[in-house]
């Protein structure tokens, strides 16, 4: 799972109040058995039991004047080194202090930005692609039913009419190239997990095709491996000069 | 206290198990004076990562009545080749070959996990879809069903019902037209007659010697439910043409719904080909049933869903028949072992009030969300298919629980979303709590979360001897079906010292688990809360609060300046204050739909998310010092600080007033003051990791002084200064807040009063 595919996008707030963000699904399946970072569970007991202190979150002096953080938190606020700036409402502490807050977090939290026609170095070839997903469906012909593989082919040629036409995204093109890839190398496991993240992260492109593509992992890793091998496959897609793979 | 703490955690990390008494008074009397009875919350598929599962059969105690499993409590002759049940103290002869093994796990693993017996039957998934929504909510649930093909066990089998006016039974044939039976929305129908219109009876057998064919029949189950393998394309194709209810929708009306046919088509076509293997229903609704059995309102738009006040003054006119209709309809699946789950997404009540008992008996889940193009309701169903380490589903089916005592103690009852087996046996108690009169109960559906409140009784007569061997000992054995079909036996047992509580009380009082207790406390109300009325049960609960503070509090008698609590009862009296003023007890700014749906959460999580949810976690950022956790009182919120708060349900964000203006200002963009820009991502992220697991999905609020949404944050806090008291306090710090509720000063001014006057 490439940095990229780990992102976060923000609820549908017009149609639901407070809607929360959306994890891709590389985030949710990376946080399924991660411990947590620093869980939030610790209360604070009232002050009229115990007998001890009220615990007031601290007293500070009025803020109409600027101030620093100090470094020693028992410390009384110092005034800044530099000038204030010219503005109502005083300014936050300036940087360069020793810095306490929660330190970034370890997920690559990218803002997610969709960019179909942007063109990179690493934009696959849709031919390539569409190669390999028909020569895996060529060599499930032999057993697996008739009817089952013209819808499979059907779908291939939805997604790749799809392509052609710019309907598909940067993303979802990078990783369906990625797929094949995993497909070529017989990694189904692999496959079959970006196929998930796919229909999840963008079920409105992939919804229609996705399944043919599913069911084709399935068939072929099914198949005997000799009727793999035997296919012939072409010279120019083994130097994989498509781009990127994981 | 850190010893207990230490102990406590520890037990809870190894077996699920986190006792309201750590240790037992020794006889009933006492046990009534300590106020919280000796209970428990138990989680029974507590993940455990180091557990692998042992491929043997448990070794059972061979008395009739007792059948406990072999375990670190019994005695072991190895040379004899003799076990000594801890129960019954039957002495069994070894049984298996397996025996060396099995015995020396045993011996280890308070909590231990077998293989169970039965066939690995195939999950199924039947969805229930209604089609009267709104196109943008119709095509993102479709999406939804469609990706959720991706997400299910491969071998499942799936099936699909959809309605509105009429209901429609669709056949999954792998070629050819795609065809449906079609079922008039308002005609209730038998589960037989239902399975004969199906045609999944014997067609040759005619008249009333019909019987249902036998389940492992392909040729009659394959036509509703299919292996999604094999019918994945058809089925994507099919949602992907589901259209909105032709019929049209007057002026002035709701759609007609036909919601309780739909359901009894779906629990009755279960219950005919797979019966007690484990199913779930996934109903998915935009709008509440305005049609047939089980309707919760009319068509007619000016006549509103039923509110609060409409049910106290016994207004609500379909609410009693409807309840009775979805009861009936929950305890035929429940009997089955099949699982229901509702997915209500419209801005209006939906009629969860009256549905609530289909999830709350079989272990479904109940989500409720606004719309279904929103990410609440998209990541709360992915989520319903997530996976643990090991990448094996989460889920779990067709759950038994039993459990054995000591004879010492007796079972009372369980609350947690479960269905009685109606086991009888010498273990039951006549004082029933909850779900009672058993000692066995049926969780249809089960995750690693779900957790069961469980009641005992101390039957020992006073001033009797402390049993032999100075402990009391309570199994738990739970038996399921595991999402890779195979079914496992999962066994704890946990042991407690007894202690004399004339001679003991202080001991007795630092093994309180004032957490434990609360949750345990909280669910009996909530329970109670379901046939009392709301100030009687907050009566109730001011009571055992009074008593158990006059019994452990140290004071002077009528000098309530003098009360102390020691540090293992200290945080229960707050927790008892905000349950109080928390949705589950306090109706008012809640519709019924919420507090059904609120009620239906509280009653099944462990521990720390219960707690969440009687008392909110709150935590102040700012850059006076690293994330600390603050008061949930009105003298947290502060200029300076950011705040977020975790209701379970909502995540809150809030911007105290200097910080709100600093953001406006857009200082976090400028290089100099990286700082601030950090102090405003570090809430955010916490929140993230929060929202990343939770399930449901909570609401995320983010918000500042001012803002109208901060009233989330303001309506769970403490109001230590209102504006009555504002100018009286003597503070300066926080921020006033409207309102008339009492603050936990004031109860707690109350409660030292009442527990240390004569007079009570």
């Amino acid at each position: 799972m490439e940095a990229k595919d780990l992102y976060i996008k923000p609820g549908n707030q017009e149609r639901g109040w407070n809607d929360p963000p959306q994890f891709s699904y590389g985030l949710q399946t990376a946080a399924q058995g991660a411990p947590k970072r620093t869980p939030l569970n610790k209360r604070v007991p009232p002050p009229q039991l115990t007998g001890s202190p009220c615990p007031v979150p601290g007293d500070f002096p009025s803020l109409t004047a600027p101030m620093t953080p100090p470094t020693n938190p028992l410390a009384p606020p110092c005034s800044m080194n530099t000038p204030p700036r010219p503005c109502p409402v005083a300014a936050p502490p300036l940087a360069g202090v020793m810095m306490m807050a929660t330190p970034p977090p370890p997920f690559p939290v990218v803002e997610h930005t969709d960019s179909a026609s942007s063109q990179s170095e690493n934009e696959p070839d849709v031919d390539d692609v569409v190669t390999l997903l028909n020569w895996a469906l060529t060599a499930c012909r032999h057993t697996v039913k008739k009817q089952v593989c013209n819808d499979v082919a059907k779908r291939l040629k939805l997604f790749e009419d799809m392509w052609k036409s710019g309907k598909l995204s940067l993303p979802v093109r990078r990783r369906m190239n990625g797929l094949v890839q995993e497909l070529k190398s017989c990694n189904w496991d692999a496959a079959d997990e970006i196929h998930r993240a796919l229909i999840v992260d963008h079920v409105n492109e992939v919804g229609q095709w996705m399944v043919g593509v599913k069911r084709l992992i399935a068939e072929t890793r099914n198949l005997n491996p000799d009727l793999l091998h035997t296919q012939e496959v072409d010279q120019s897609l083994d130097t994989s000069s498509t781009g990127n793979s994981d | 206290m850190a010893t207990y703490q230490e102990f406590i955690q520890q037990n809870e990390d190894r077996d699920g198990v986190r006792f309201s008494w750590n240790l037992w008074p020794s006889s009933r009397l006492e046990a009534t004076r300590l106020v919280v009875p000796v209970s428990c919350l138990f989680t029974p598929l507590k993940e455990r990562p180091d557990l692998p599962p042992v491929q043997y059969e448990p070794v059972l105690c061979s008395r009739a009545n007792c059948k406990a499993v072999l375990n670190p409590l019994c005695q072991v002759d190895y040379r004899a080749k003799i076990w000594a049940c801890n129960f019954c103290f039957q002495r069994n002869p070894v049984s298996t070959p397996q025996w060396t093994i099995l015995s020396c796990m045993t011996k280890h693993y308070s909590t231990i996990e077998y293989r169970g017996r039965g066939p690995p039957n195939p999950l199924i998934f039947l969805y229930v879809v209604d089609t009267c929504l709104e196109e943008e909510d119709l095509q993102a649930l479709k999406e939804s069903l469609q990706m959720s093909l991706s997400l299910l066990p491969p071998n499942a089998l799936v099936g699909l019902i959809t309605f509105g006016r009429m209901v429609q039974v669709h056949e999954l044939s792998c070629e050819g037209i795609a065809k449906s039976y079609v079922f008039r929305g308002t005609k209730e129908l038998s589960s037989k007659q239902i399975q004969e219109m199906l045609g999944l009876t014997n067609p040759a057998a005619s008249g009333p010697q019909s019987r249902p064919a036998a389940p492992q029949d392909p040729a009659v189950t394959c036509r509703f439910l299919q292996p999604v393998h094999k019918v994945d394309m058809n089925l994507t194709d099919l949602l992907g043409e589901l259209q909105r209810d032709p019929w049209p929708v007057p002026q002035g009306k709701r759609p007609l719904r036909s919601t309780g046919i739909a359901l009894s088509i779906a629990v009755g076509l279960l219950e005919g080909t797979f019966p007690n293997t484990g199913a779930r229903v996934m109903m998915f609704m935009g709008g509440p049933p305005t049609q047939g059995p089980g309707m919760v309102v009319g068509d007619e738009l000016k006549t509103p869903i039923r509110s609060w006040h409409d049910i106290t003054k016994d207004n609500a006119r379909h609410l009693k028949k409807a309840t009775k209709y979805y009861d009936a309809l929950a305890n035929r699946a429940a009997v089955n072992g099949h699982s229901i789950d509702i997915y209500a997404c419209a801005l209006d009540q939906t009629g969860l009030l009256e549905m609530k008992c289909l999830s709350n008996l079989t272990g479904g889940h109940i989500a409720m969300g606004d719309s279904f193009n929103t990410s609440l309701f998209k990541q709360t169903f992915q989520r319903v298919f997530s996976k643990d380490h090991n990448g094996e589903f989460r889920m779990a089916f067709g759950g038994t629980l039993e459990v054995k005592a000591s004879r010492e103690l007796k079972v009372s009852g369980a609350i947690g979303p479960c269905v009685s087996l109606n086991a009888k046996g010498p273990c039951i108690s006549e004082n029933e709590v909850g779900v009672g009169g058993t000692t066995q109960w049926k969780i249809c559906s089960l995750s690693p979360s779900t957790t069961l409140a469980l009641y005992f009784e101390v039957v020992n007569q006073h001033n009797a001897p402390i049993p032999q061997g100075g402990r009391g000992a309570v199994q738990f054995v739970t038996q399921y079906q595991h999402s890779n079909t195979q079914r496992r036996i999962r066994v704890t047992t946990v042991a407690r010292n007894w202690a004399d509580a004339q001679s003991q009380i202080q001991h007795i009082e630092s093994s309180f688990d004032q957490e434990a207790s609360a949750v345990i406390m909280a669910r009996l109300g909530v329970f109670r809360a379901e046939s009392e009325e709301g100030p009687d049960v907050l009566r109730w609960l001011d009571r055992q609060l009074i008593r158990l503070c006059q019994k452990f509090g140290q004071f002077n008698k009528d000098d309530p300046t003098s009360f102390k609590l020691s540090e293992s009862l200290s945080l229960y009296p707050q927790f008892m204050f905000h349950l109080r003023r928390s949705p589950f007890l306090q109706v008012f700014n809640n519709s019924p739909d919420e507090c059904s749906y609120y009620r239906h959460h509280f009653v099944r999580q462990d521990l720390t998310q219960s707690l969440i949810m009687i008392q909110p976690i709150l935590y102040s950022y700012s850059f006076h010092g690293p994330p600390e956790p603050v008061l949930l009182d009105s003298g947290s919120i502060l200029p300076d600080r950011i705040l977020l708060m975790d209701t379970f349900f909502q995540l809150v964000i809030y911007h105290g007033e200097t910080i709100a203006q600093w953001r406006k200002a857009g200082y976090q963009e400028q290089p100099e003051y990286e700082n601030f820009k950090h102090l405003l991502v570090a809430p955010v992220d916490d929140a993230q990791e929060i929202l990343q697991t939770r399930f449901p999905m909570p609401r995320y609020i983010d918000t500042e002084h001012g803002g109208s949404q901060a009233r989330f944050l303001l309506s769970k806090v403490n109001p230590s200064q209102t504006h009555n008291n504002l100018y009286s306090w003597g503070q300066e710090t926080g921020a006033p807040i409207l309102t008339d509720d009492v603050s936990l000063q004031v109860f707690m001014d109350h409660l030292k009063k009442l527990a240390v006057s004569s007079a009570t």
